[in-house]
């Protein structure tokens, strides 16, 4: 916890690590009581199995990886965030060759929309390739020194 | 050569510069997933109805592996938060119950999931009458009657509740089809195959694999005859390379009597041998210069439970008879009194295709294994930085410089974590929808 400013103290942190592993131990626990007891369509099944995922994913990333006090630090958010769209835009591409998109009913959607995913997709290399420039291309600051250093870290007390 | 920013953070990222490497690696390993993940999703839905495996799985083991992953990924930010303490036997506890997770996991995994799949067959036949006649045999009335069938021992009234719970009466509605072998247990038997919640979707894929005989019957071969071999020489080729005292070497090596007359002659070298032996010998003997023929000389019953076989394995013909001529078939979902299966005998030459839960038996499996195989890898590789950080060359970190080792194991964290993350959707996704 070197890097974040505001984290809570140690023993608070564990006390928060004890209860994400309790959220994943009942989340499973439901997803398969649900399975068990009662008769869904995949629909309703895709739809309450992968919000619970989602749910427990959350608490691994925000307390489990410490994101929750690293949020503020912009190269963790830029670069997941990034990669999600670049991975969206790429998948947009694989439909569109396909011609198809993953729809339950297998109706064909106006072919925009596949395009405009795709493209998208190009917010990757391009924001990735500025924010690369801007913030590593210079040799990294003496903190004393660096005016620019300082303002980030006021920022980030702030 | 010094990395710098291995405690403090850099102050234009706000990270230790390990810390940024990791984030970079777990978006790398985003799309790695992520692309498996799509290939899942347009699998499933290009798939025909009736023809994605669902409802194999064991989600016992599923679910408990789950447990396991979550456990593991606990323990790992314990361990990192004992050496924030500067407790270095807090950290090593911890690290011992994360590595002993991991191992669980994989041990489960590949020691007695995928086994267990790889010693269970699908069998296709040519002829839709044999199916039709192996499904009257193993679910029909007829086994019914015997008081053999689970459906039956559950009694009258629960058998109604069954059929509602498969959702046979709506399907069968649907279809008002009324043919000889519209059985409802063995439709939920074999739905439950294919297909999660079953309907009138699922009740038209099933008749329509029926009908067409293309329908597998699942189940365990637990005994099979298998030919036994005679090796026979029938003439020596005297312009080959092989010497006449190396070919006669040959023969004596394979404790033949009078090398001499058999290379001139020619013999039944070996009798009522297995495969193996017969192919060794073959392939020695050709190389020695002699023409050789294998011929069937009687069948022996091996009971052993087979493994991982292919059409290939079951369809072989050795001098126009078949090297395997049946095998028994221990069904799926049939109960016999005595608590075993209920067994048939199938004949190979009606086999059309044979093939264990391994990955090339559909396209669940294969998306299947390449995910979870892929995620397996993760896991033993985490398995491994583990064992590294435990040892004593891994903690001369610690003695040196104890921010920069716990820092080592939060980025190990962030890695664990992620491969518990994936697991999370892993879960859901390949064993309950």
């Amino acid at each position: 916890m070197s890097d974040s400013h505001n984290s809570p103290t140690i023993t608070t942190l564990i006390r928060m690590f004890y209860f994400v592993g309790g959220v994943l131990v009942l989340g499973t626990l439901i997803t398969v009581l649900i399975d068990v007891m009662f008769e869904t369509t995949l629909l309703t099944a895709s739809v309450i199995g992968l919000s619970i995922a989602v749910v427990k994913s959350s608490f691994v990333v925000a307390i489990f990886m410490h994101y929750k006090w690293d949020k503020k630090l912009i190269m963790i958010t830029w670069t997941m965030v990034l990669t999600f769209i670049f991975f969206a835009g790429m998948m947009g591409l694989i439909m569109w060759a396909d011609g198809d998109i993953p729809h339950l009913s297998r109706t064909e959607v106006p072919v925009f929309w596949v395009v405009a995913a795709a493209l998208f997709g190009l917010a990757l290399p391009a924001s990735f390739t500025i924010l690369t420039v801007k913030l590593l291309s210079e040799p990294a600051p003496v903190e004393a020194v660096a005016p620019k250093a300082k303002r980030v870290s006021k920022k980030k007390k702030s | 050569m010094e990395i710098p920013y291995t405690v403090k953070p850099r102050p234009d990222t706000g990270l230790y510069n390990g810390k940024l490497g990791v984030w970079l690696f777990l978006a790398s390993e985003v799309m790695l997933f992520g692309a498996l993940f799509s290939s899942y999703v347009l699998l499933r839905v290009g798939a025909e109805p009736g023809t994605w495996s669902m409802g194999l799985m064991d989600i016992t083991v599923g679910a408990g592996n789950t447990m396991v992953l979550i456990a593991s990924s606990m323990f790992v930010v314990l361990a990192w938060a004992c050496l924030k303490q500067g407790d270095l036997a807090g950290y090593r506890k911890w690290k011992l119950a994360t590595l002993a997770c991991a191992a669980l996991f994989l041990m489960v995994k590949w020691s007695y999931e995928w086994p267990t799949k790889f010693k269970h067959h699908d069998v296709w036949f040519k002829d839709p009458s044999v199916l039709h006649a192996a499904i009257e045999d193993g679910y029909g009335p007829e086994a019914l009657h015997q008081g053999h069938n689970e459906a039956h021992t559950a009694g009258e009234e629960n058998k109604a509740h069954s059929n509602d719970e498969y959702g046979w009466t709506a399907a069968q509605e649907y279809l008002h089809g009324n043919n000889d072998w519209e059985y409802p247990n063995r439709k939920a038997t074999y739905a439950g195959r294919f297909f999660k919640r079953t309907g009138p979707e699922s009740a038209k894929a099933y008749e329509k694999g029926l009908k067409g005989g293309t329908l597998a019957l699942s189940g365990h071969i637990t005994a099979y005859q298998e030919m036994q071999i005679d090796v026979t020489v029938s003439a020596w080729n005297t312009d080959g390379d092989s010497s006449e005292a190396a070919s006669e070497k040959v023969l004596a090596d394979l404790k033949v009597t009078d090398p001499a007359d058999v290379r001139t002659n020619g013999k039944t070298v070996i009798e009522k041998t297995d495969y193996k032996n017969a192919m060794q010998a073959k392939h020695r003997l050709e190389q020695a210069g002699f023409t050789v023929e294998l011929s069937e000389n009687g069948y022996n019953e091996i009971k052993e439970t087979a493994w991982f076989w292919r059409t290939p394995r079951a369809n072989e013909l050795i001098d126009g008879k078949p090297r395997v001529d049946s095998f028994t078939f221990e069904l799926d979902n049939t109960h016999e009194e005595d608590g075993s299966h209920r067994k048939l005998t199938i004949k190979t030459i009606d086999v059309k295709r044979l093939s264990a839960y391994e990955p090339k038996h559909s396209t669940f499996f294969g998306i299947y294994y390449t995910i979870t195989g892929l995620h397996a890898a993760h896991v033993f590789g985490g398995i491994i930085i583990m064992i590294y950080n435990l040892l004593p060359i891994g903690l001369l970190m610690w003695r040196k410089d104890r921010e920069r080792f716990a820092n080592r194991i939060e980025t190990f964290g962030l890695f664990w974590h992620f491969v518990d993350l994936v697991w999370i959707f892993l879960f859901p996704i390949l064993y309950i929808l």
